[in-house]
């Protein structure tokens, strides 16, 4: 959100300046041009006032050579011709003059023409005048005529300047008008344009201002949380390093020093610093990996081993990565925790497990080897025994008769003993498959495999129908043939035995005697009228070759029970027995659905 | 069958097994000849042997020196001269994995040895006088392993 508005204000400031220059550009170009209107308007008044000056010398120069022609014919004395001829010459150049500075305007230029053809018939005048007087009969009549036309032409003259000398007055006017005109908007304009650029810089370095403030802001904020980072990786015992593929300059969490035992930032961070520290052995490991995650940007981490500067063997794991950061840069980015004492704890569990493993795998043999070879001898003791009864019994004494008996009984005590300890280790053999089986079909078997018992008591089973669950099917069923075994077994005298099974689908928190989770559950509830037992016993039934009956009043081994706990381990799921004396027990199993 | 003998072979290296087996068939008056041999070895030497008579069951025990059960039943099926030899497999052993590796190599049957001699002699005319033909037909697990 806060970079978010950092990039809108880098656009608005970028906006402003390109305003503000172009408004500036604007002035630039307004001055400039107003400028050159400036100088051009002054050269129109300097010609305008060069003109009627040359306009009045002009004027003042035929005076002059009026007043030394009439001095001439006054007196008849030729030194007053002589400034009549040099103002000839004058008003020559002064003409030349007029002509070159009103060159520009057509009115001043007709208005010239007139005017010198006024002037030449003027000097022609005064000429011929001055030729009437050389001669040696002065014609004094023609010499009036001529100066009183002279006056008159003198007076249109006089007239003409003074009206050229009226419209270059009235043009000067005119232009000065245009002039002020121009120059009367213009500081008003530039003053303007000034203020509103002093608007948007004032208001772009606001902005930039408060910009500056949530920089300092989001820096104070990053500077607390590379503290708390620096101080989690020294608590975590881990270090960060990244390098940055563009400009390949590398940077190491002060932590990462610390791991290898040197003191922060103590050396260059570069790629060969860190790995100068691998262990000879580890270089190639080290290199693959990498390669690997730079190519893939896979996210595998690596376990390899340094020599500290300190000369320990430590274990790294490190987990690499590349990023891009804003300008597009690839960084890769990494981070190594010191593992070592994960790895050794590794190791000894390992070690303990393997030793475990061994142990319970000789236990199981052992178990099994002992059960069955112990079968062989048994059997031919039992055969031997049913052929000395049916051959030779008759032919004992009584209490030869009576210990044979007491012989035949013991060792089917002892079948009944190896076969139960040899299927208790069966349950506990490793190979587990599981599948999906209709519990119904496994709890049919194992009503098939009691029928003689079922049909010797008159046994009631009643049940509802089971689900289908993944299970070690012949383990459940013996978990079925078990149970309803030993609800059979301990039934009341003269009581023939109803027992009901039951399930239905729970969740594990919604039962109390399951732990608190979601976990769901199957529940199988084998409920009988038996004898029961004391509620105290509940745990204790389950144990291996416990018995809560003398085995004179029910035969047993004590492990059927422990077997269909291990069973129902071996699933996942819990037993648990209630019991009331006289009144019946009740076994609740629960099969995890998976 | 009526005047026919049914011949019937023992191999099992246990002393007291092949006397109870013998016993057994002298007690049950049926119209069998038993013949027994101590291992795989003799076994084998006589069955291919071509003047020997081929016996109409064998009982094999698993567990024997020299030459086992399973490898005398390996050599009995691949020879097609024996394949009308019905064979029951007789073992103290009940464990799957011996049931399911006879089964899978084509005994017919499976008995555990009983502990008693009378339900001995019961398997034994139980599995004389089974008819081999529809039994053989059905292949299946469930009555390999004969119950009693």
């Amino acid at each position: 959100m806060k970079s978010f508005n950092l990039f809108h204000s880098s656009v608005f400031l970028k906006v402003i300046f390109v305003i503000s220059a172009a408004i500036i550009f604007f002035i630039a170009g307004v001055t400039f041009k107003h400028i050159v209107v400036l100088k051009k308007s002054s050269t129109w008044v300097t010609n305008s006032f060069r003109i009627n000056l040359e306009l009045e010398k002009l004027a003042s120069y035929l005076k002059d050579a009026e007043t030394g022609q009439r001095g001439y014919l006054i007196s008849k004395d030729e030194r007053f011709l002589e400034p009549y001829f040099k103002s000839k010459l004058l008003i020559k150049n002064s003409i030349k003059t007029v002509t070159y500075l009103s060159s520009n305007s057509r009115t001043q230029q007709s208005n010239l023409k007139k005017l010198l053809l006024f002037i030449n018939k003027k000097q022609n005048l005064m000429s011929k005048s001055i030729y009437l007087m050389k001669q040696d009969s002065v014609d004094y009549d023609q010499i009036n005529k001529n100066l009183y036309i002279g006056k008159g032409i003198m007076d249109t003259v006089r007239f003409k300047i003074d009206d050229m000398i009226a419209v270059e007055k009235n043009l000067l006017q005119r232009r000065q008008k245009d002039y002020e005109n121009t120059m009367n908007y213009t500081p008003l304009f530039i003053y303007l344009t000034l203020l509103i650029t002093l608007i948007l810089i004032t208001i772009s370095f606001v902005r930039m201002n408060s910009d500056l403030i949530t920089l300092k802001k989001a820096n104070n904020t990053l500077m607390i949380a590379n503290e708390a980072n620096s101080l989690a990786e020294i608590v975590g015992g881990f270090g960060s390093w990244q390098n940055n593929l563009e400009t390949g300059k590398m940077i190491f969490s002060d932590n990462i020093f610390r791991l290898l035992s040197a003191e922060p930032q103590s050396f260059e961070a570069n790629e060969e610093a860190l790995r100068v520290f691998v262990h000879p052995d580890d270089v190639e490991l080290v290199a693959e990996s990498t390669k690997n995650s730079f190519n893939n940007q896979l996210l595998v981490p690596y376990t390899y081993r340094i020599i500290r500067k300190d000369g320990q063997i430590r274990h790294l794991r490190a987990l690499e990565r590349i990023v891009k950061n804003e300008t597009k840069d690839k960084i890769y980015i990494g981070t190594i925790t010191d593992v070592t004492d994960e790895v050794f704890a590794n190791k000894y569990m390992e070690e303990r497990n393997a030793e475990l493993e061994a142990n319970n795998k000789e236990l199981t043999a052992f178990n099994y080897i002992a059960s069955h070879d112990l079968q062989e001898p048994l059997r031919k003791i039992e055969t031997f025994i049913s052929r000395l009864i049916e051959k030779d019994f008759t032919s004992l004494s009584q209490t030869g008769q009576e210990y044979l008996t007491k012989i035949q009984s013991s060792t089917n005590r002892m079948r009944i003993l190896i076969d139960d300890l040899l299927q208790f280790s069966r349950t506990n053999k490793t190979e587990k498959v599981f599948e999906v089986t209709d519990l119904n079909l496994l709890l049919e078997n194992a009503k098939q495999e009691l029928a003689q018992n079922i049909e010797d008591k008159n046994a009631t089973i009643e049940s509802n129908v089971l689900p289908y669950l993944n299970v070690i099917p012949f383990q459940v069923q013996q978990l079925f043939t078990n149970l309803i075994g030993n609800s059979i077994k301990y039934s009341k005298e003269n009581v023939a035995p109803i027992i009901k099974i039951s399930s239905s689908m729970v969740v594990a928190q919604n039962d109390v005697l399951l732990p608190r989770n979601k976990n769901k559950f199957h529940k199988i509830t084998i409920k009988d009228n038996g004898i029961g037992f004391n509620q105290e016993y509940a745990d204790r039934i389950f144990v291996l070759f416990s018995r809560l009956h003398n085995k004179n009043e029910y035969t047993g081994t004590g492990i059927g029970l422990a077997i269909c706990k291990k069973i129902v381990e071996n699933h996942k799921g819990y037993i648990f027995a209630k019991g009331q004396i006289n009144e019946g027990a009740t076994f609740t199993v629960y099969l995890p659905i998976t | 069958m009526d005047k026919d003998y049914i011949y019937i072979i023992l191999a099992d290296d246990d002393e007291d097994d092949r006397l109870f087996f013998s016993d057994a068939f002298n007690e049950l008056k049926m119209n069998t000849k038993v013949t027994t041999f101590n291992d795989g070895v003799e076994l084998m030497d006589y069955l291919n042997d071509t003047n020997s008579i081929l016996p109409n069951v064998l009982f094999l025990d698993l567990n024997m020196p020299r030459k086992n059960g399973i490898e005398c039943l390996l050599e009995i099926k691949k020879e097609n001269r024996f394949k009308d030899i019905a064979i029951a497999i007789y073992s103290t052993s009940s464990s799957e994995e011996h049931i399911e590796e006879t089964f899978v190599n084509g005994a017919n049957i499976y008995i555990k040895k009983p502990n008693d001699f009378n339900v001995l002699k019961k398997v034994l005319s139980d599995v004389v006088t089974l008819n081999w033909q529809y039994h053989t037909s059905g292949l299946n697990k469930e009555n390999f392993i004969l119950r009693m």
